[in-house]
């Protein structure tokens, strides 16, 4: 970490304890290698509504909000104040409480195609429960994903390249988005042997522009499934209820057989779910679940009230709104500059790219720059609304934009 | 990890293309290896049969690599197969070239043998070279020149490289070491071209992967570093095109597997 300022001089003195006792200093998507290291705060102290603070006291607008969990904005009351009152009760008992049957009936309500909701703590969890399901109510051993998909940490398609063996990944076969050629010609090779597709709504791969499937896309992956008895698994993990409440599947008119939630289910609480269709069930039921908190309550009772919040106040068209405001008016300042940027995926995790970057520089010198001037931009990851995002905050960050592109534009970058 | 098996071709393209070139900055570098020349004016071929081949110039301490040529070298030690060479680098006694030329210039191939076996304990990191700050700084110099020359033939020819640098995108990536004149090299990873080189880049790198000191480099290269944690602790950067770089490293790694000694 190199900051010539010093405003991260707190960050730097963790980083560096940090580095004697934990491999990489800060591992995975937070791994200052994902990000900008020096130009990046590493640790956070605090945070509220679509703000937060680093440990140096730096202040920044949220656009990664968590990486995602924070769709109502950090510390919203009603959510901290419903986990609050399960944890005055316990916090992690021998059993799980009434608040996991409300909360499963609750998602089953909403979430039309399904019969029955499972619960975990991480979207990993989920995603890979989800393949074993595939696998057992098919009888069958390939599974399809979408090359650069991210799905989770699972030997089957962690990013990462430590620890695996080629036996970990012999069933598990790519194509690519938006290309039906190439699925189809891997159902065509596996015929008979496919037990499940695995997807994301959009395609939202890290240090690319993100895609919105094609028109028919969805529609003949959904189809193909269906006629060759394939489980479509929709990894709603990263999108899930910041498109639409009831899925994003409904977004894009299509019905998957299997649907994992995590991230913004309960803002910022520990929770994922994996819900499926009746059909699904007794394959459900022979795939063991389990794990050391997933019977802690007040995940859950902060995902109830995380809910109700969020169908009360329509949250998914206020991030729209807001997302669209957002984008149009940073596309409109990279003009004035002349850069020509592209505002790709949907509005409520949106991903700013640069037309003419190929090694990502300009884009890295854009969010640095921001970020230093107040507002947390990621070069590489899509970004994440909250409803706690007001005009004046998307005003605010225009601005930080602004400047970031004139100082760029006069050293010709 | 992989079950893999390396592939015989590659492995002569790295012996010919990536460790031998190594002795240039031997000569430069190294007393040993200077006093082991001497003041040598000769030039020594290896040509596989109906294969690739390199030319190595001795000229009073300086060595130079490059492409077997059709001039006239003072001696040219002939390999019937890909496995002859391999074998002969490996250090089976039995794997002894053909001198088709220049064989009664004996000692000459003495020196040529002691340079080889100084190549040898230099790169494979023998105690002896690694008690001395001044061979460990050679191993690390010696080991990042091999392993960014040894990009193009594992992109030609190795199963698994080729597989991953399938999923990378591309560009031209260059690694150095920071302080260390005539450390870099660098990898093309071009739509149909895959080149590598030890010199300043063709062209600006997309990717540029910078060890921040010497004692970095020497751990990263024994496999003794968090390279993850020394990125963020600034100590080493990387500048561009990230995920080349991060998919580059594992492509490298197959080097231990075909050159482990």
């Amino acid at each position: 970490m190199n900051s010539s300022d010093n405003r991260f001089k707190r960050s730097q003195e963790l980083f560096a304890r940090a580095a004697q006792v934990i491999p990489w200093g800060i591992y995975g998507h937070a791994s200052p290698v994902a990000s900008l290291p020096g130009a990046f705060p590493y640790y956070a102290e605090r945070a509220k509504g679509c703000q937060y603070w680093d440990v140096d006291g730096n202040e920044y607008i949220d656009y990664l909000c968590g990486y995602g969990p924070m769709i109502l904005g950090h510390q919203h009351p009603a959510v901290e104040e419903a986990a609050a009152r399960q944890q005055r009760d316990a916090l992690c008992l021998n059993h799980p409480g009434p608040v996991m049957v409300d909360l499963a009936e609750r998602l089953v309500s909403l979430i039309e195609f399904s019969a029955w909701a499972v619960f975990g703590k991480n979207g990993s969890d989920m995603t890979a429960w989800c393949m074993q399901v595939a696998r057992e109510h098919t009888k069958r051993r390939k599974i399809l994903k979408v090359a650069d998909a991210y799905h989770g940490i699972s030997p089957a398609w962690t990013p990462g390249h430590g620890g695996l063996i080629e036996e970990d990944r012999v069933h598990i076969h790519d194509f690519s988005w938006n290309d039906l050629e190439s699925f189809d010609a891997l159902v065509k090779r596996h015929r008979g042997d496919v037990a499940g597709v695995i997807m994301t709504p959009f395609h939202h791969p890290a240090f690319k522009a993100s895609q919105m499937p094609a028109p028919g896309f969805w529609t003949h992956i959904e189809s193909t499934c269906r006629k060759q008895g394939i489980v479509l698994i929709l990894d709603d993990i990263r999108a899930g209820f910041r498109l639409h409440l009831r899925g994003s599947h409904k977004v894009f008119g299509f019905e998957p057989d299997l649907i994992c939630f995590c991230k913004a289910i309960a803002n910022g609480h520990a929770l994922s779910a994996a819900l499926g269709r009746k059909e699904l069930r007794v394959a459900a039921s022979k795939v063991f679940l389990t794990g050391s908190y997933w019977n802690s309550a007040p995940a859950m009772a902060a995902s109830l009230a995380c809910l109700e919040v969020m169908q009360r106040e329509d949250t998914v068209a206020t991030l729209k709104r807001t997302g669209e405001g957002f984008m149009s008016g940073l596309v409109e300042v990279a003009r004035k500059h002349g850069y020509d940027m592209s505002a790709s995926g949907p509005p409520a995790l949106p991903f700013p790219t640069f037309d003419s970057d190929p090694d990502l520089r300009r884009q890295q010198r854009f969010c640095a720059e921001v970020t230093r001037r107040g507002a947390l931009f990621h070069p590489h990851h899509n970004w994440f609304l909250s409803s706690a995002h007001q005009p004046a905050h998307i005003q605010a960050t225009l601005a930080m934009a602004d400047e970031a592109l004139a100082l760029m534009e006069s050293e010709g970058i | 990890m992989t079950s893999i098996a390396p592939n015989p071709s590659v492995l002569s393209r790295l012996y010919l293309d990536a460790v031998l070139p190594c002795l240039t900055d031997l000569g430069d570098q190294d007393p040993t290896a200077r006093a082991i020349m001497g003041n040598t004016r000769a030039s020594i071929a290896l040509r596989i049969l109906g294969g690739p081949g390199a030319l190595v110039r001795f000229d009073r301490g300086a060595i130079a690599w490059s492409h077997a040529s059709n001039s006239w070298p003072s001696v040219t030690l002939l390999f019937f197969s890909r496995s002859h060479l391999n074998a002969f680098f490996a250090g089976a006694t039995w794997a002894v070239p053909l001198p088709i030329w220049g064989g009664w210039r004996i000692g000459l191939l003495a020196r040529f043998a002691k340079l080889a076996a100084r190549l040898e304990a230099v790169l494979n990191g023998h105690t002896e070279v690694l008690a001395s700050a001044d061979g460990r700084r050679l191993y690390t110099r010696l080991s990042l020149i091999a392993a960014g020359l040894g990009l193009a033939p594992l992109a030609e020819g190795d199963a698994q490289a080729i597989a991953m640098l399938r999923t990378l995108p591309q560009g031209l990536a260059a690694f150095r070491i920071e302080g260390e004149p005539n450390s870099t090299v660098w990898f093309d990873h071009g739509a149909k071209r895959k080149a590598s080189g030890w010199s300043d880049p063709p062209r600006r790198p997309d990717v540029c992967i910078v060890f921040g000191s010497l004692r970095l480099a020497y751990a990263a290269m024994r496999d003794e570093a968090d390279t993850m944690a020394a990125i963020g602790a600034g100590e080493m950067t990387i500048d561009g095109l990230v995920p080349l770089a991060d998919g580059l490293n594992v492509v490298m790694e197959r080097l231990r597997i075909y050159l482990q000694p």
